[in-house]
Order: C-alpha cells, then structure tokens, then sequence
C-alpha cells in the first residue's frame, strides 16, 4: 500500500499548492472587480438617485405651489421612508434651506454631513437652476444634492446619501459563488490529478509494486507489457530488463546443463550432480519463464472509466439545483392533479424509469459492450439535454427528460459493468471505490455550478452547457478500450422473476432492511433534495445558486463521512446500529424547520440530512448480505439485491411524489416535517425491529 | 521536463483557467445584472410619476381612455432622461392607447409584452424590444384592477454598452490573474514535485545499477528504499543461486 498513500500525499501537496494558486488568483479577480464595480456602479447609483431626487424634489415643489411653506411640509419623511424601501442602497435623505440649515432628514447620518450642507461652495451652486445635481463624499456616504428652485426662487437643497459600501453588499453574493467556485475547483482537481497523471501514475507505482512483490517471492517471469514512455513506465523498463537478462542467464545454464547430461557417462553425470541439485533448488525458489496472460490485470483501463463517467453525472447533477424551478415556468393545468404535484412528475418519471430500465439495461450492456452502451446512453441523454434546453411546455419536457433519464441508467449501468469486467475479487471494492468517487465528485460539483448558471445564463442555456458534458462524455468515453473483457469464471447477472420479487417483499427481514431503511433513506433524500430545497428556496425570494449552494453541502457531507463511517461501521460489525442512527438523524432533520424558517436553519436542514444519510448508506447495503444469507441461498444473490435495488430506486421515485403530496396538504415547511417525520418513524422502527431476539440471532459477517 | 511535472502543470493551469473563467463569470454576470437593475430602477422612478397622475385621474372618475393630458406629460417625462427612448400605454388587449411615438397609437404591443405583464406577481414586468429594454408597470385603479399597462422603453446599448466596458476590464484582471498563476504555479510546484521527482530519480537511478555486481550505489534516502532494498536482495539472491549454478557447472568440468 505503500504507493497509494505515497500518491495521496503527493496529490494533496500538489492539490494544496494549487489551491494556493487558485486563491490568490480568485482574490485578484475579485479586487479588481470591486474596483469595476466601484467605478461603473457608484456613478450609475447617483444618477438614479438623482433620477429619484427629481421625483422628490417635484413633490416638494407641488406642495409648495399649493402654498405650504417650505419650512412646514408635512410627510416628508414617510416619503423618505418609502423611497428608501424600494432602494436600499440610500441610506440617508435630508432637505436644507438654502442657508444650508437641516428642515428634514431620515436615515443614518454621515459625519460631517451639517458641515458639508453648510459649504458655501455647495449653497453657492445650488442656488443655480443650471446645475442639475452635485456629488460629494460625505464620511462613508456618496451625497447627490440637487437644488430646490421654485421658479427663480431657490428654496433650498435636496440631499441623498448612497452607502459607499453598497457595493460590498453587491458583491457578497458573488463572493458566495466565489467560494463555491473554490471548493469546486478543489475537487475538480483531484479529479483532475487523478485524470491527467494520477490514474498513470498510481497504476505504473501499483504495477511496480506488485512487480517487486512478485520478485520477492521469487516469481522472475517476464511480463510481455508495452510500458509507458514516462518515468515509471523507464523504471519498469529497467526491471524488465533485469528479469529479462536473470531468464536468458536462468535459460542458457539449464540449456547447458541438459546438453552435459545427454552427452554425460556414468561418471560425468556423478560430477553434474550438484549442478543439477542446484538447479532443482532454483526451480523450486524461483519462477523463470514467460507470466501467463490472464493474471495480468487492467487496472490503466479501469481508471480510463472515471473521467466519462464524471462527465456524464456532471451533466445530469448540473441541473438538480433548478430542474423544479424550470418545471415551474413551463408548468401546464393537468385537471385533477395539483401543480405541486406536476412540477415533481418530471422528476418522479426520471427515477421511474432509472429504477425500471436499470435491471434490464444491465443484461443489454452485456450483450452489445459496455462501451457502446454508454455510447448510446450519452448519446440520448445529450439529445435530452438539448431538447430540454428548448421544451415548448411540460408535455414536451416529460418525454425530454425520459430520454435523459434512459440514458443516465443506460451509462449508469454500463460503466457498473465495465468495472465488474475489469476488476476481480482482489480489486472488485477499489473498482467500486473509483466508481462511487467519480459520482461523489460530480454531485458536489454539479448542482453548486448548475444554480449558478442557471441564475446567470438562465435555465435553457445551463440544460444547454449539461448537453455539451454530456457530448464531452462522448468524447471521453470513445477514448475507452474498444475491445470488451468478458470475464471467463462471471456468469451473465439475470434480473429478478416476479415470484421471487413477491416472495421478497413479503420477507419480514429483507423487508425491514428495504422497506424501512433503504426505501425512507431515498424518499427523503429526492423529496428534500431534488424537489423541497430547490422550489422552497426560491419561494423564499432566493435563487437557484443558493439552492445549489445547499446541495453542495449535502455531497461534500457524503464525501467527508461515507468513507468513515463505512469503516467504522465495518470494523464494528454493527452496521445495524449505523442505519439506525443515520435514519433518525436524517429523519430529525426537517424538524429543524418547526423552529424557523430562516435559511440558516434550511442549511441546518441539509447539514444533518446529509450526516444521516453518510452514516446509513455504506451499511444499507452491506446488511443484505449479513442478515438476508437464507434468502440468497433460495433466490440468489443477483434476485435479492436485484430486489433491493429494485426497491430502493422506487424510493427515489417516491420521494418527489410524497413531498409534493405534502406540500399540497401542509405547505413547504409542512412537508419538511412530514417527510423527516416519516424517516423518523421509519428510524424508530427499523431501532426496535433489529434488537429484536430473531435479528441478533442472524449471524454477523464482517 | 519531466512528463509527469509537464501533466501536473497542466493541472493546475486547468484548474486555474477554470477558477479565474468561472470568477470573472460570475462578476461579469452579476454586474450586468446590478448596472440593469440599477437602469431599470431608475427609468421606473419616471414611471412611477405617469401612475400617480393616471391613478389620480382615474380616482376623479376619468376614463383610461380619456386622459388627454397624459400625452403631454409622457412626453415631458421622456424627455427628462435621456435613457428614455419612448412610453407607450396599452390595454389590456396590447393595443396601444398612448404614447410618445404617435405613429405607435393603435398598433399591437409584442405579445411577450401583455404576457410578462399578465404573469408578474407584482405591479412591475419588464419585456424586450428590438435595440430596447422594456421596464413596465401595471396601471390600477381604486379597486385594484388593472385597466392597463405603461411600459417605458429605454436603450439596451446604454446598459450593454455598461456592461461590455465592465467585461473588457474584468476580462483582463481575469486574464492577469491567470497569467500571474501561469508564471507562478508552475514553480510553486515544481518544489513540490521535486521531492517526488527526486524519489522517482533514485529509483530510476537504483533500477539502472540493479544488475551491477559491485558494491550497490548507496541509496540517499527517498521514499522507495525499502522498496530498492527489496528489489536488490531479490535479484540478489536469483543471481547468487544462477553463480552457483554456474559454479557447479564449472567444477563438473
């Protein structure tokens, strides 16, 4: 293991200088782009200001037609206050005579701003009808002041302070994005890293590794590889080399010893016998020879399947921030069904089909390569994609999304399959690892990135940049080895008959596995996170980035926890226990919401819902095996976790059908509530139903 | 260069690119929307004026479509900014009633015009129009029914014109940015990458000697000694038992 952790460490100095880089860089953008901002924006703001003091300054003046002095106007400062409201980058507004005397003032005062009314060079100026307004800088306050001229009379002066950090104010919401930006470009290095070098890199250490395991043992026999023209692929060269000199020294003495035996008498062949002991000895200690073909591994091509992979999720997970909120705009009356419950049908068919297609699409991905299977599934999904981008309106966009949703399960699968082919019992859970790191990846990356196109660019063209990585995925996936591996000792996985699905939902165990912790944990999760956060945040007056935002917090939740407590769970062996826990973390999560309604606590929300969730996942599954070993050996394991699967892509379908149920019936906060209570239930039950004396008696296997 | 320093550059030059590309994205996109947000604000306040006088004839029991003194003062607003380039007033039909442009009197409004108006939540929509913006207001009377629409047409150059000026300068802060990334990433990690180069360099460098029989070139300490050590004594051993072969084969004569 020496080469991995050696590589990690590399990779996070590389990724840490990086980042570095990438700060200093994002800093220097962002200053001189507060200098633009300063510099276009505090003029336009003063014009409107001007523009809104013209407006005040007729009212003042039509009161003063009606014979009001000007020293006794009534209202003026709810008038301050209104306009105020609708800008809020005002924050001071006063009304001097043209002594410069104060006669009306609201807001917050700008130090010095009595000494700056009194400057005869302003009251000098304002007492001329040309000049249309003046601005100065007042402590942190821009003033615009305009005259008050009735007539010929000038009756005094009109002022209005702009904050001179509204700009800052501005610029929050970028530097929000900004950080985004930067944890994105955290992990799009990694991935990068493991991309560009790493993936390389990490197989030629690994490569070499094994070699000098093999050496170890004693194993010399020459591996017929082609090396790569880098360091490593030079370092393995030389150590071929030396196996490759050690074989022709090994061949030509045993050659030379057979041809003294054949040609030896009696008394020769006496006097070879040590040689021949010797020989024995080394045929015994060490392997010389050619390495046969089969125990080579594939582990360069293995690595290829990330970066497709990545590719295509991003496209899909680009739009998870705005999706209901694009639904929204194109929604249609469908008699009998509420609009909530419209706007998450898109979402609703997509899993549906995901979850039906998945068990089908496996064997077809078998049949026609895994390689072009994915072909095919970016192919439909990047035509999804597009049309999407141009829906007409919500009948158009259910048969879009289907096609994307075809393609997701289509790609899905066959990448799935593609590490099944390339990878062994040795190597199955890194395969896995590299798998499930491709998509956790592209789930932090996807929807922070996709809320903020979808704020800046709108929803059409970010479907159209998802349509342009998923083409790109094309692109990357041609790049996969043509020629398929069909691993000799794997039969052809089957999909699950309706007997032994019948048969499966009515089992107690399987079913408080699936029905009370696989099925809940993926409800909550589409119900909150594809459909609540999105539509919620945006009625509270947010925008999808914001909503982006907060799912980024789920995944990076997912990333920093699942690792973990899949190791803890599996050292402990009690991965009920971890289930348990993570369902009714997850289920007290949208309770948060009966305390506020603020954001703050909706971050809280998503927070533990992606604790919980990181805490049950890794042991969901691994509970099948552990507690289901009677119904695999009657059904098999391909029928029971085919069932399982089957089961929890069906939660995922649920989840938008539920938390629009709910919202319908109790609002959005409600429907928190509701579906949070539901996994809690769920939690609670699942707690009692494995301390029960029947589960415990299930034997525990690590 | 190396090939590997040569691909973990390109990493960070990628990365960089796409740092600097999505923050000057986003500034660029944010103030385009600040400065028209601003423009609109702005052309609305002139706006606001038309809906108090056309609220205040209509609360003294005027018709919508006889306010003869609302032409006049949409001229006059008009012409106060030089943003302005013309106000319409249409019914709820899209059919204009008043504005400034008179040949306009009468004709049909775009269509995307009554539907933004008809869909805002607010009293305020906004609509586009050919080398305009459209910033718009729903004109109500006492009962809060909307009788029609004033829409306040004003330059899109001015507001693109604002925005292309900010890209231009953030565009080259971006690219300044990332210049000075290009300049500096590279030997910030090539410190980095030096130790593991320097690792990879003495393994190269023991891997050439492997098969010399002398005394092994010392190692100075890199992260695969234990794994040199290993390869050594392995082919060590292979080379001692094929010597001894070789031996015995001697001595048989």
């Amino acid at each position: 293991m020496l080469e991995k952790n050696y590589l990690w460490r590399v990779y996070w100095q590389l990724a840490g200088v990086i980042m570095v880089c990438v700060v200093i860089a994002l800093a220097v953008v962002s200053y001189f782009s507060h200098r633009v901002f300063d510099r276009e924006l505090v003029p336009e703001t003063e014009k409107k200001a001007a523009t809104e003091g013209a407006s005040l300054r007729a009212l003042v003046l039509k009161a003063t037609g009606y014979g009001i002095p000007f020293d006794g106007l009534y209202g003026v400062n709810r008038t301050f206050e209104e306009v105020f409201s609708e800008n809020p980058e005002f924050s001071y507004a006063a009304i001097t005579n043209t002594e410069g005397t104060l006669l009306y003032h609201y807001g917050k005062e700008p130090q010095g701003a009595l000494v700056h009314f009194h400057s005869p060079a302003l009251l000098a100026a304002m007492r001329d009808s040309t000049v249309p307004w003046q601005v100065a800088l007042v402590d942190t306050q821009y003033v615009v002041s305009l005259p008050i001229i009735d007539g010929a009379k000038p009756l005094g002066v009109l002022h209005i302070g702009i904050e001179s950090v509204f700009v800052d104010h501005v610029l929050l919401e970028v530097l929000l994005d900004v950080l985004v930006v930067l944890v994105v470009s955290l992990f799009f290095t990694l991935e990068l890293l493991n991309f560009m070098a790493g993936a390389r890199l990490a197989s030629g250490l690994g490569e070499f590794g094994r070699q000098v395991e093999r050496m170890r043992v004693g194993d010399f026999t020459a591996q017929a590889r082609v090396r790569a023209n880098d360091e490593i692929g030079r370092l393995l060269r030389r150590i071929d080399a030396a196996i490759d000199h050690l074989n022709v020294r090994y061949e030509f003495l045993a050659g030379e010893l057979q041809d003294k035996l054949r040609a030896a008498d009696a008394q020769r062949r006496e006097a070879l016998k040590p040689a021949v002991a010797a020989l024995e000895s080394i045929g015994k200690r060490f392997k010389f020879g050619t390495a046969p073909k089969e125990s080579q591994t594939d582990e360069m091509n293995l690595n290829r399947i990330r970066a497709p992979l990545f590719t295509f999720i991003l496209a899909e997970e680009l739009t998870r921030s705005f999706l209901p909120t694009y639904v929204n705009q194109l929604l249609v009356t469908v008699p009998g069904i509420s609009p909530q419950v419209v706007i998450g049908l898109p979402i609703m068919l997509f899993m549906l089909i995901v979850a039906l297609g998945q068990p089908y699409l496996g064997s077809w991905s078998e049949r026609v390569g895994r390689r072009k299977a994915m072909l095919v599934g970016a192919g439909l999904a990047a035509v999804g994609f597009l049309a999407t981008a141009l829906a007409y309106n919500l009948y158009d966009l259910l048969v879009w999304r289907s096609l994307c949703a075809l393609g997701y399960a289509m790609v899905f699968v066959a990448a799935q399959g593609y590490v099944l082919d390339r990878t062994g019992s040795a190597n199955r859970a890194q395969g896995f690892a590299l798998f499930i790191g491709a998509i956790m990846v592209a789930t932090v990356c996807g929807p922070s990135i996709g809320g903020i196109l979808a704020d800046n660019i709108g929803f059409r063209a970010s479907f159209g940049v998802s349509a342009v990585m998923s083409f790109l995925s094309i692109l990357a996936i041609m790049r996969l080895p043509a020629v398929e591996i069909r691993p000799h000792n794997t039969r052809a996985s089957r999909t699950p008959r309706l007997r032994e699905v019948l048969a499966l939902v009515t089992n107690r165990r399987f079913m408080t596995l699936t029905g009370l912790a696989a099925m809940p944990a993926k409800i909550i999760l589409t119900g909150v996170c594809f459909y609540l956060v999105p539509l919620y945040i945006v009625s509270l007056g947010n925008t999808s980035a914001m909503a982006g935002r907060m799912l980024m917090v789920y995944a990076v939740m997912m990333v920093l926890i699942v690792p973990l407590a899949a190791r803890l769970s599996d050292a402990s062996l009690r991965r009920d226990r971890y289930v348990a826990v993570g369902l009714i973390v997850s289920g007290l999560s949208g309770l948060l919401l009966l305390l506020s309604d603020s954001i703050l606590v909706l971050f809280g929300v998503v927070f533990l819902l992606g604790v919980g969730q990181a805490l049950s996942i890794a042991a969901q599954s691994a509970l099948v095996a552990e507690h289901c070993q009677e119904e695999i050996r009657v059904f098999g394991s391909d029928a029971v976790y085919g069932v399982y699967r089957l089961l929890e892509r069906l939660g995922n379908a649920l989840g938008p059908l539920l938390a629009s149920l709910f919202v319908v019936l109790w609002g959005y906060q409600g429907a928190f509530v509701a579906l949070s209570g539901f996994v809690l239930f769920c939690g609670v039950a699942f707690t009692l139903a494995t301390r029960s004396e029947e589960w415990q008696a299930q034997p525990a296997h690590p | 260069m190396g090939t590997i320093r040569v691909r973990f550059i390109t990493v960070a030059l990628v990365v960089s690119f796409f740092a600097v590309g999505m923050a000057a994205f986003l500034n660029y996109f944010k103030y385009k929307s600040t400065i028209g947000g601003i423009v609109k604000s702005r052309v609305l306040v002139v706006g606001r004026g038309i809906e108090n006088s056309v609220q205040a004839s209509l609360a003294l029991g005027m018709q919508f479509t006889e306010l003869s003194a609302l032409p006049s003062q949409m001229e006059r607003e008009a012409a106060s900014d030089p943003l302005i380039q013309g106000i319409d007033v249409f019914d709820s039909t899209g059919q204009i009633i008043y504005s400034t442009d008179a040949a306009s009197v009468g004709r049909s409004v775009d269509r995307a015009w009554t539907d933004a108006a008809a869909a805002s939540k607010s009293t305020e929509w906004t609509g586009e129009a050919p080398g305009e913006y459209v910033a718009g207001i729903s004109l109500k009377n006492n009962f809060d029914l909307t009788v029609g629409y004033l829409a306040l047409r004003y330059s899109r150059d001015y507001v693109d014109r604002a925005a292309q000026a900010a890209a231009r300068q953030i565009v080259i802060a971006a690219l300044g940015a990332f210049v000075g990334i290009a300049l500096v990433a590279p030997l910030a990690l090539i410190v980095v990458i030096r130790r593991f180069e320097r690792d990879l360099q003495v393994l190269e460098t023991a891997a050439s000697h492997l098969e010399d029989r002398g005394q092994p070139v010392p190692l100075p300490g890199s992260a695969f000694d234990p794994i040199i050590d290993h390869l050594r004594a392995s082919l060590r051993d292979a080379n001692s038992a094929l010597d001894d072969l070789r031996a015995k084969l001697d001595r048989a004569g």
